[in-house]
């Protein structure tokens, strides 16, 4: 069991100091990131956290220029689906790197990002 | 499993309207049954699909809501809800029911009221689809979401933004012979190519709008449908899910879910891509379509944007998809779209679509994916 890490709320206190976890199945070896209950691939229930370096990729952009009330002063912003070293992907709000140099295949760095009194997945330039 | 037909169908034109989704579900509801020539009396069962009902209108329990309108309240009544697909859900478990023998005729249908609140607010609330942990803080939009998958799309096969808006002008013509569509004019690429960006790359008219609208089908058991003029037979009824989170997706260029759906429904009737005559298929935006059209095996992965530029999706092409407009030109009210795809195909295949008419239409397929590509049913019909 890996109780501490199950829950969205302990990974977003490790986001908080900086470290992005994912979890490890213990039965089969599978990566996992956000954590989730089962193994998605084996079902096993034997996860085992593990710290990610928290760079990686863009593999995929947008920029949001219509966005919902909470988010309106923030646009135009891009979010970007990132593949991660390690191999797992998650999706994170781009910041600190101008829009028009947003592109699949730029290498970005984790970074959280408080909005709201609530910690979110963030990735910034890499140098 | 025994067969199960669609004997009656009713929708309303979608777009603004000044009446609840109650009253726009029976509005819809009461042509399908006056389609079917049945009394309300033989309803046994109500399946219903709503979304954003308790956003926009302060309602929840809208199934037996939307009975109580519709005059039948006493029928066992229950409400869906797979994001875009809820009717189209609502309808593959009336089916089971029917195809069971526990009923004989089942009301399947949905609504949705949106254009009351502002876009601001429906923009919210859509995005109530997505992941409310993990995606939603981020700000990820509807048009987000496909905007991602478009990229994706463009990288992986190089799908270009003007073969995304041949879907949207190729739509608005079908919408244009559909008097119940929103959106009732033709627009040119270039309209397309030069309107905002919303979430790039995807522009304004690369999206569906926001609508108001009902829609309603009435299934029967052969015994029952037998009775009927033209009954349209369900030859198939597949649902699919995959993954809420985007990063969970291993490909953002197809949609799993479409892929499966599609597999067992071919497979529940026997049936593959190239029999099927006409398609109503799932285009909230230009790149969805271009997605389900190789997810549903109409072309090979990468093939949907050049199928889309060089006509082969038109009217009078070799594989005609969204012949009432689609979402893009006939509206998106999402309780109602799945059943407003189900009512189409019925039109065309009873060869009663008037001008938008595929030409000796036999077989037909409906596809209603649900908001972040989580939900897919797949449909399939026939006609004797
Ligand atoms: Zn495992």
């Amino acid at each position: 069991m890996t109780e501490s890490l199950i829950t969205a709320r302990a990974f977003f206190e490790r986001a908080r100091a900086g470290q992005l976890t994912a979890v490890r199945c213990g039965s089969c070896g599978e990566l996992a990131i956000p954590p989730k209950e089962l193994c998605p691939a084996c079902h096993a229930r034997a996860w085992q956290p593990v710290p990610l370096v928290g760079e990686g990729t863009i593999a995929s952009f947008t920029v949001i220029r219509v966005a919902p009330r909470a988010h309106a002063a923030d646009a135009p912003y891009a979010i970007a689906v990132v593949k991660l070293q390690e191999g797992v992907s998650i999706l994170g709000r781009i910041v600190d790197i101008p829009l028009d140099k947003v592109a699949v295949g730029l290498p970005v760095r984790f970074r959280p990002l408080g909005a709201q009194d609530q910690t979110s997945i963030g990735f910034g330039p890499l140098g | 499993m025994r067969r199960v037909a669609v004997i009656g169908v009713g929708v309303t034109k979608f777009g603004l309207h000044d009446r609840t989704s109650a009253e726009l579900f029976a509005d819809a509801a009461g042509d399908a049954l006056t389609d079917a020539g049945i009394p309300a009396s033989a309803v046994q069962a109500l399946y219903y699909g709503n979304v954003v009902g308790g956003e926009t209108e302060h309602q929840l329990h809208t199934g037996p809501q939307a009975a109580s309108v519709l005059g039948i309240p006493s029928v066992p009544t229950t409400r869906f809800e797979t994001a875009c697909a809820s009717s189209h859900a609502a309808f593959r478990h009336a089916v089971m029911e029917i195809g069971a023998g526990v009923s004989d005729v089942i009301l399947v249908g949905g609504a949705e009221r949106v254009l009351n609140v502002s876009t601001a607010e429906s923009t919210e609330y859509f995005a109530y689809a997505s992941d409310a942990v993990w995606e939603q803080p981020l700000g990820l939009t509807f048009p987000g979401v496909f905007a991602l998958i478009a990229r994706a799309h463009m990288e992986k096969y190089g799908t270009t933004e003007a073969q995304m808006a041949a879907v949207a002008v190729k739509n608005h013509r079908h919408g244009a012979l559909n008097p119940k569509a929103q959106f009732q004019k033709q627009i040119t690429i270039d309209q397309v190519l030069r309107s905002a960006y919303v979430a790039d790359p995807l522009k304004l008219l690369d999206c569906c709008p926001f609508s108001d609208g009902g829609a309603a089908v009435v299934l029967a058991s052969e015994e029952v449908a037998r009775r009927h003029r033209k009954p349209v037979w369900v030859l198939a009824s597949a649902a699919a899910s995959d993954w809420m989170l985007l990063g969970d997706k291993r490909d953002l260029a197809r949609v799993p879910a479409t892929e499966r759906a599609a597999a067992a429904a071919y497979r529940q009737a026997g049936l593959g891509p190239t029999d099927v005559d006409v398609v109503e298929l799932h285009d909230c935006f230009t790149i969805a379509e271009i997605v389900a059209s190789e997810g549903l095996g109409l072309f090979e992965p990468g093939a949907g944007g050049r199928a889309a530029e060089t006509g082969l999706t038109s009217l009078g092409g070799e594989m005609p998809v969204n012949p009432s407009g689609g979402l893009k030109a006939k509206g998106h009210p999402i309780g109602a779209t799945g059943a407003a795809q189900i009512a189409e195909i019925v039109t065309q295949l009873r060869g009663e679509a008037g001008p938008r008419q595929v030409d000796g239409a036999r077989t037909g397929l409906t596809h209603t994916l649900g908001g972040n590509t989580a939900t897919v049913l797949v449909s399939l019909f026939g006609r004797d």
